[in-house]
């Protein structure tokens, strides 16, 4: 909200009075969405020759999400094998995504973050959470803030509930969930997307329970994700359905677009991809008409040049306030609120010692009164007394 | 016999508070060999814990105590070395009385034996005098007192002390006669810990003998006698296992104490036979197994109360020995309260022929417990092998001593083939000498 402010003062107090309504209309278009920096994080997590659509996959989304402004140093790519330079590249050097050679999506300008075997389990959720050592550069940081949408793309060979991290391990959709809860109570997010093109993929997203987090799965659960084209000449397959139709549909989209989000969950039917892709919007506070493509794979910000002065109205407020009534009806959720944290600083629990309950008591010692005295016999009583 | 006893008790407590002062009291308690997943102290003051904080102390796998031990430990947890002592004095007194008891009963029958003129002459020079016997009781407690397995048991304040104490009191209460008394203890040893149900057999036979009953199936009061036993020592279970629910409130003290005892699903090296299978055992053939390995305990319970029901008491210590060699969790704790019944055999010494050899086997397992230990968890340079295989010589010498003592003892009684009435302690010949001459060349 800080960047936009200024420029949205800048505006105001440029146009005046006449201007109002227009600037009000601009005004709000700011506050559609509530993000100021875009990051992505994509993630190959299949090694091997055979895999060599998920590289495919992977980097023709890196390409498309550069093109639409998301600069290197705000995606995070991970690319699990080097199909470029794998020996059994007829062509080194070029990873392509349409048969026939047409589109080299490795090109001259690709930054792998994490290459090989550093993409573990571990290290992807340490880039989520941003528990990485200190030692850590920067190109392999996900330094998102609470304003940054986050695009996370993931791609290769999964199951139901799990996605498998280079043929070692594999990440279950609780840990992937409980992930983005620790983003979401750190604030490293304000908005989500997260697309998976795996088998099963739904799966994935089941246990999302963190807010502002849309999903795309490329299948059901129960259902496999496929391949699209083989390529003869380089002997393997180069993109799966699902990616391929994603980027027919993104290669569309210019940093202007308004296409909006229910135009991407139509993408792929099921007479094209032969498994059903499913979304999930539920956690998501926003109608997903109202947000844009861009939102998430492009990097735009919304600046307005003028020339004018503007004088700053304080009935600024109202335009904050004023959301479009059909969003979900839902309060802001606001930080302090998710952890009770007065409650848990100022607050210990109660010592209660545990006493065993009287009825046990009496019993046991009636019992072993009883057996004394059966032992014994009552007239050592008066022995006693 | 009073002094030298407190003699011995005052030396014993004075080790073991000695050694609670040390520095090697941590060290001990947290041996495998000692503290068990069953009986570490560790998991008592845990489980209380759990409680004091509101949580069932038996969620979590980590404390498989009865209730009875929270209830005590409840109130005495600061004292919690004092008690052990305690127990442990309050186990070799109990133990001296029942050998002292005993052996006025071994007296008794040797005397009517010879009245009766059963003895061969040539085994005038084995018949056992008063003079002999006389120290047995004060032995007996050293031996327990004493016995660096006690001392170590103690100074981990592993709750295996608190068993021996209740299954000393059982054997106190059986040699006494006093059926209820011995129903009820050995009610509350099987409350403990499980295995002590196998000492059922010895005691009833024991009983019997006291009260004259032969042991024919076709008799009446044998039955019935059986029976009231039987009746007695269920209800009392039955009793303190509903009593154990009021304590808490559940019942799943059951599935945490039994179950645990019974399915070993822990399987940290102890010196017991149980850990190396079950690691590295195949999951689908795990049932199989420890229905065979927990068989295996209960399983020489009736070939050897056929085959000793003439000496109960010596059954009772081979069972004693069987229950510590085999149980799932064993310590030294465990092997500690039969070693203590050795003295009243003792008479059995000359006869025995490795005896040199297998207290040897156990002294040296007992000193390469630990290094082995060292060597594989700490040096890095041993496996589980190097210590399951020590675990298995020092079981193997166990058994060996126990089979020795039996084999003998038989030989020396006489298999009850031959009409001959035998002591129920001593070493008689039967009439033939020709047995007697054999039983002769047995000392060779």
């Amino acid at each position: 909200m800080a960047a936009a402010l200024p420029a949205v003062a800048l505006l105001l107090g440029c146009c005046g009075a006449p201007l109002a309504s227009g600037v009000q209309d601009q005004a709000e278009q700011f506050f559609r969405s509530g993000h100021t920096n875009n990051w992505a994080v994509l993630v190959c997590t299949s090694r091997f020759w055979f895999n060599y659509r998920h590289v495919a996959n992977t980097l023709s989304v890196y390409r498309s999400v550069k093109r639409l402004g998301i600069p290197d140093s705000h995606i995070v790519l991970m690319l699990a094998d080097d199909m470029a330079c794998n020996p059994r590249n007829p062509k080194p050097a070029t990873v392509f995504s349409h048969k026939n050679m047409e589109l080299n999506v490795y090109g001259d300008d690709v930054e792998v973050d994490y290459r090989s075997y550093e993409v573990t389990v571990e290290n992807f959720l340490r880039v989520l959470t941003g528990r990485i050592p200190p030692s850590t550069p920067r190109s392999k940081r996900l330094l998102s803030d609470d304003r940054s949408n986050i695009l996370i793309y993931m791609t290769g060979h999964g199951g139901n509930g799990f996605l498998k991290f280079q043929d070692s391990e594999e990440i279950t959709n609780v840990e992937l969930a409980d992930a983005f809860e620790q983003m979401w109570q750190k604030r490293r997010y304000n908005e989500l997307l997260f697309i998976i093109d795996t088998c099963q993929g739904a799966s994935m997203y089941e246990r999302f329970y963190s807010p502002n987090i849309m999903a795309l799965a490329s299948s059901q659960v129960g259902e496999d994700s496929l391949s699209h084209q083989p390529d003869l000449g380089i002997g393997v397959h180069l993109m799966d359905r699902y990616t391929f139709y994603v980027l027919e549909f993104l290669e569309e989209i210019h940093p202007a677009s308004q296409t909006n989000m229910n135009d991407l969950f139509q993408v792929c039917p099921k007479s094209l991809c032969v498994s059903t892709p499913g979304h999930r919007t539920d956690l998501f506070q926003r109608d997903p008409q109202n947000v844009l493509i861009t939102d998430f794979f492009g990097s735009v910000r919304k600046v307005e040049i003028t020339t004018e002065t503007i004088s700053l109205d304080r009935d600024l407020t109202v335009f904050e306030n004023e959301l479009p009534k059909d969003e979900l009806a839902t309060e802001p959720l606001k930080y302090a609120d998710q952890l009770p944290v007065a409650q848990i600083i100022h607050q210990k629990p109660k010592q209660k010692d545990w006493h065993p309950p009287g009825g046990f008591i009496l019993g046991l010692w009636a019992l072993i009164i009883m057996v004394f005295f059966k032992t014994y016999g009552i007239k050592h009583m008066k022995h006693i007394f | 016999m009073a002094a030298p006893l407190v003699l011995v008790v005052l030396v014993a407590v004075t080790v073991r508070a000695a050694l609670y002062r040390s520095s090697l009291a941590a060290f001990i308690a947290e041996r495998v060999e000692v503290a068990s997943p069953l009986n570490a102290w560790k998991r008592v003051v845990e489980g209380l814990a759990l409680l004091d904080l509101g949580v069932s102390p038996y969620s979590g796998a980590i404390f498989h105590e009865t209730p009875l031990i929270i209830y005590l430990f409840h109130f005495l947890i600061e004292y919690a070395e004092l008690v052990f002592m305690i127990t442990d004095v309050l186990t070799a007194v109990a133990l001296y009385l029942a050998i002292q008891d005993y052996n006025k009963v071994v007296f008794k029958k040797q005397k009517l034996l010879i009245e009766l003129d059963k003895y061969a002459p040539d085994v005038a020079e084995l018949i056992r005098t008063p003079m002999e016997m006389h120290y047995i009781p004060l032995k007996v407690a050293l031996f327990y007192l004493l016995n660096p397995y006690t001392v170590m048991s103690c100074v981990a304040k592993s709750t295996c002390a608190i068993n021996n104490t209740v299954i000393a009191f059982f054997i106190l209460a059986t040699i006494k006669g006093s059926a209820f008394l011995s129903a009820v203890f050995l009610a509350l040893a099987t409350y403990q810990s499980l295995y002590p149900i196998t000492l059922f057999a010895p005691a009833l036979l024991y009983l019997l003998q006291r009260q004259f009953i032969p042991i024919k199936p076709k008799s009446k009061s044998f039955w019935l006698y059986t029976m009231q036993y039987a009746a007695l020592y269920l209800c009392s279970l039955v009793v303190i296992i509903c009593l154990s629910f009021f304590l808490l409130n559940s019942w799943d003290f059951i599935p945490s104490v039994y179950g645990f005892i019974l399915s070993v699903p822990d399987l940290t090296p102890n010196i017991g036979l149980f850990w190396y299978f079950f690691a590295e055992m195949f999951e689908h053939f795990s049932l199989f197994f420890v229905c065979v390995f927990q068989i295996n305990v209960f399983f020489y319970t009736i070939p050897l109360a056929v085959k000793l029901k003439e000496h109960p008491v010596f059954f009772m210590f081979v069972q004693l020995a069987i229950i510590s060699i085999f149980k799932s969790y064993p310590t030294v704790g465990d092997v500690a309260l039969y070693m203590a019944f050795l003295p009243v055999w003792s008479h059995l010494y000359r006869f025995l022929r490795n005896i040199f050899i297998l207290s040897c086997v156990l002294i040296v397992c007992s000193l390469l417990f630990p290094v082995l230990w060292h060597l594989w968890i700490y040096a890095g340079s041993a496996n589980s092998n190097f210590y399951y295989a020590i675990t298995l010589t020092f079981n193997i010498g166990q058994v060996s001593r126990a089979r020795q003592t039996r084999l003998h003892f038989e030989d020396c009684t006489g298999s009850g083939v031959l009409p001959a009435t035998v002591n129920s302690a001593g070493c008689v010949w039967p009439i033939q000498s020709s047995i007697a001459a054999s039983c002769l060349s047995c000392s060779s």
